[in-house]
C-alpha cells in the first residue's frame, strides 16, 4: 500500500504545487490549514522550501539549485540581494550576523528564515536572474553535481558541463520526473581527479574511454544516509559523450518504476541495488529502459583521482587556491568556513568577481567557492584584497578542511550544533595543533546526526552528533571515525571512538594527530597512516582530553527553539510570525495580527 | 569497533540511556541508545528497539526489537509508568530540596 507522501503526491505534486504557493503566499501563513500543513511543506519540497523546525515554525529554509554549482555572472550578487531583504529572522546568529547564504554539499545554495509570504517576490528575483529552486529538495532530481570546474579545468577528459546542461534542460526543467519513490542523487565527472564524488550519489557518470571515442562508465546506487552507508556500484556501462542522457533517463524511469514506494526508508537506490544486484540492474536497463545496445564499460581514470583522496600525489583534494585553467587564465579557490558567508560578504565576493574576473563563481562540494577567469596580471591584485583575509586561497589545513551540516540550529534530525561548532573546532585546531609542515590537507567532517549531510563517512576525522554524559548531566558529544576518503579505493571511516563529549572532541584530533607525526612512516598521510592500524589500534587511538577549547553549546541545543537566542527555552519562541517576524497572535480571544 | 548499528537522530525516543549487558560470563555496563517507533506507512506493531554503545567479548555487535503488539505496548508503557512514579518517589525522599 503506498505510502501517504505518495498519495499527496498523487494528488498534487510538481509545478501543480505554484500556484499554491502562491495563494499562500498572498493569503498569509495562517492560511494554511493546519491539518493539512504536512502534506503541504512535502510539496514546498519540490519547489526547494523546507519547513524549518519545532520552534521556528512558518519560516523555510529555502534550497537554490545551482547545477554543477555554477553561478553565472550577475547571480551571486541577485543571491546576496534576496539573502539581505528576505534570509533575515527574530534573532542573529552570533558568529554569522543577520544573514547569510549556505554553499552546500550539493554546490547549491541555503537560505533560511524565509517567509512563505515573501516566496512570490524571492521567485520573481531570483527567476529574473535565471536562478531556480525548483526541485532542489523533495523526491525528484536533486541538483546535478560534479567537478566545480567542469568546462574550465585543464585535466578534463570529457566535457561534462555540457552534460549538466543536458540534463538540467532535459530532466529537471519540467515534470518529467516530478514524482520520483524517493530524491535522485546524480553526478557527472569529466576531470581525471574523481571532484564530482560520483562514488556517494544515485547515479554517478564518470570519465572514460572505449575505442577510442570519450565519454562515462556509469554507477548506481551510491548514498550515505541512515547508517547505511553504500559506495555506487558498477554497472558494466560505457556511454558516449553524447548518449549519455539516454541511459540518464532510462536509469531514472528504471528507478521511478522499481523504487519502493511502500516504505520511504526503503526508497533509496542504493537498496533497490542491494537487492537486486548490478547484473539484474543492467539487465532490467538494457530491456526495459534503453532502445540501444550498452557498451560495457571502458578504461576509467580512477587511478588518478584524487579528490578527498587523502593520497599523497600530484592531483587536488579540493579546489582551494590558485590554479590554472585550459583557457590560460586561472581558477582561485577561496576556503569558506563550513560553507557559511554573511551577506555582505556575498555581495563584495559578487563585486569581485566582476572586478577580477568574469563574474562568474562556482560552488564546491567542501562548502568552498570559486572565482574563475581571472587573468595573470590581475591575480596579485585580486588575492591583496581584504575579503580574501576572511576567505583563504591558502588557509591552514584545518580551515580547509571543515565542513559541517546546518544542524540543531535549523534542522529537525539533528541531534547538536553543528556550524557554530566546526568553526569553534577550526580555529582551536589552527592555533593549537601542528599537522607536518608538508601536508596541506586535513578533513574533518562534522554532521549533526546519521542522516550524514556533512558527509562524515569520507574524512580523515569524521564527527557524528549523539549525547553522553559529563559530570551527571547529559551533553551533546559526537562518535568519533577515521580514514574515511574517496580516489582510486574509495572507503567509509571506521567508528572508533564513541560518545566524545564535544568540549573533548579537538583535544581527541589534537592527540591523534600527534600520535600520526611520531609515528607515521616517512611522509605517509594520515589516511595511510590510518589505513596501517587494526580498528583495535585506531580505538586505542582516540584519546578524549578537555583542553584549553571551550564549548558554549554542550546542552541540550535540539530543546531550544533557537541555540543562540539569549532566552532559548522553548516557550519563548515568537514563532510563527507574521512577514515581519511578528508572533501571531495563537489565542481565541486575540486580536488579529497586524499584516 | 562496528560502530553503531541504529541510525540515530533528533527523533529518536532516547539517545542517552544506560545498561547492562548481561551473559551467562558476567554482566557490562555501559550506554545505549532506545527507540520506540512503527511503520510510517500501515503499521502493523510497535517496534522497540535497543542497542548497547559496546558488546562484551564474544557478543557481535547488534540491535534488538522488540515487536509488539498494541495492548502489549500498552502494558509495557503503563509498567514503565509504574515504575517511574516508584522511583520518583523514592527520590524525593531522599532529594535534600
Amino acid at each position: 500500500m503506498p505510502t501517504d507522501v505518495e498519495e499527496w503526491k498523487d494528488d498534487i505534486y510538481g509545478t501543480d504545487i505554484r500556484a499554491h504557493i502562491e495563494r499562500f503566499a498572498e493569503e498569509g501563513w495562517d492560511s494554511i490549514p493546519d491539518e493539512e500543513r504536512d502534506a503541504w511543506f512535502e510539496r514546498f519540497k519540490w519547489y526547494g522550501l523546507y519547513h524549518q523546525r519545532a520552534g521556528q515554525e512558518s519560516y523555510f529554509m529555502m534550497r537554490i539549485g545551482t547545477p554543477n554549482g555554477v553561478l553565472e555572472p550577475g547571480q551571486l550578487r541577485v543571491v546576496g540581494e534576496v539573502a539581505r531583504e528576505y534570509a533575515t529572522g527574530p534573532v542573529d546568529n552570533p558568529e554569522f550576523g543577520d544573514s547569510w547564504a549556505d554553499f552546500t554539499t550539493r554546490q547549491s545554495i541555503q537560505l533560511h528564515w524565509i517567509k512563505v509570504e515573501d516566496v512570490v517576490d524571492v521567485w520573481d528575483e531570483l527567476e529574473s536572474a535565471g536562478l531556480s529552486t525548483v526541485q532542489a529538495c523533495g523526491d525528484s532530481w536533486r541538483n546535478i553535481v560534479g567537478c566545480p570546474v567542469a568546462g574550465k579545468d585543464d585535466h578534463e577528459h570529457v566535457d561534462a558541463l555540457e552534460t549538466v546542461h543536458e540534463f538540467q534542460s532535459e530532466f529537471k526543467e519540467n515534470d518529467r520526473y516530478r514524482n520520483m519513490p524517493r530524491k535522485w542523487k546524480v553526478a557527472v565527472t569529466g576531470c581525471v581527479e574523481g571532484c564530482g564524488q560520483g562514488e556517494i550519489n544515485d547515479l554517478a557518470f564518470d570519465p572514460a574511454t572505449k575505442d577510442g571515442v570519450k565519454g562515462y562508465n556509469v554507477r548506481v546506487g551510491g548514498g550515505l544516509a541512515r547508517n547505511e552507508p553504500r559506495l555506487a556500484r558498477d554497472i558494466d556501462v560505457f556511454v558516449p559523450h553524447e548518449k549519455a542522457a539516454t541511459v540518464a533517463d532510462g536509469m531514472s524511469a528504471l528507478f521511478e518504476a522499481y523504487g519502493n514506494r511502500e516504505d520511504r526508508y526503503s526508497a533509496r537506490m542504493k537498496f533497490l541495488v542491494d537487492e537486486w544486484g548490478t547484473e539484474k540492474v543492467r539487465e532490467t536497463l538494457q530491456d526495459e529502459f534503453v532502445d540501444f545496445e550498452l557498451q560495457s564499460a571502458g578504461e576509467g581514470f580512477r587511478d588518478s583521482y584524487s579528490y578527498n583522496a587523502g593520497r599523497e600525489n600530484d592531483g587536488h583534494d579540493d579546489h582551494v587556491g590558485v590554479h590554472p585553467q585550459a583557457d590560460g587564465r586561472n581558477y582561485v579557490g577561496l576556503n569558506v568556513l563550513v560553507g557559511r558567508m554573511g551577506t555582505e560578504d556575498v555581495l563584495e565576493l559578487a563585486a569581485l568577481a566582476d572586478e577580477y574576473g568574469s563574474g562568474e563563481v562556482r560552488l564546491t562540494q567542501r562548502q568552498n567557492v570559486i572565482v574563475t577567469d581571472v587573468l595573470d596580471e590581475d591575480l596579485e591584485d585580486l588575492l591583496a584584497e581584504d575579503l580574501l583575509v576572511d576567505y583563504e586561497p591558502d588557509p591552514s589545513p584545518f580551515m580547509r578542511g571543515s565542513i559541517a551540516c546546518t544542524g540543531t540550529e535549523f534542522c529537525s534530525l539533528s541531534i547538536v550544533e553543528t556550524k557554530n561548532r566546526m568553526v569553534r573546532y577550526a580555529r582551536h585546531l589552527r592555533d593549537n595543533v601542528e599537522l607536518p609542515d608538508e601536508v596541506e590537507d586535513f578533513h574533518v567532517h562534522l554532521s549533526g546526526c546519521t542522516a550524514s549531510c556533512a558527509q562524515p563517512q569520507i574524512a580523515d576525522v569524521s564527527l557524528r552528533g549523539m549525547k553522553t554524559r559529563k559530570d551527571g548531566e547529559p551533553v551533546e558529544a559526537f562518535d568519533l571515525g577515521l580514514g574515511g576518503g574517496l580516489g582510486e579505493n574509495p572507503r567509509f571511516a571506521d567508528w572508533v571512538g564513541e560518545r566524545i563529549p564535544a568540549d573533548e572532541v579537538p583535544g581527541a584530533i589534537g592527540n591523534v594527530v600527534e600520535t600520526y607525526k611520531r609515528e607515521r612512516e616517512g611522509s605517509e598521510t594520515f589516511r595511510d597512516f590510518v589505513e596501517r592500524h587494526d580498528e583495535d589500534a585506531l580505538e586505542d587511538l582516540v584519546e578524549p582530553e578537555e583542553t584549553s577549547y571551550e564549548d558554549p553549546m554542550m546542552h541540550n541545543t535540539k530543546r531550544t527553539w533557537y541555540p543562540y537566542a539569549e532566552d532559548d527555552d522553548m516557550a519563548a519562541s515568537p514563532a510563527p510570525t507574521d512577514r515581519n517576524d511578528v508572533p501571531l497572535d495563537q489565542g481565541d480571544d486575540a486580536a488579529p495580527a497586524d499584516d | 569497533m562496528v560502530g553503531r548499528l541504529m541510525k540515530v537522530n533528533a527523533y529518536t525516543t532516547l539517545d542517552l540511556v544506560d545498561c547492562k549487558t548481561r551473559t551467562a560470563d558476567g554482566e557490562t555496563t555501559g550506554l545505549g541508545v532506545a527507540n520506540a517507533t512503527s511503520a510510517r506507512e500501515d503499521p502493523d506493531c510497535v517496534r522497540f528497539q535497543f542497542e548497547a554503545d559496546g558488546q562484551p567479548e564474544g557478543v557481535a555487535a547488534h540491535v534488538d526489537e522488540l515487536e509488539l503488539a498494541p495492548e502489549q505496548a500498552r502494558e509495557l508503557a503503563g509498567a514503565l509508568e509504574t515504575h517511574a512514579d516508584r522511583v520518583d518517589a523514592a527520590q524525593g525522599d531522599d532529594a535534600s530540596d
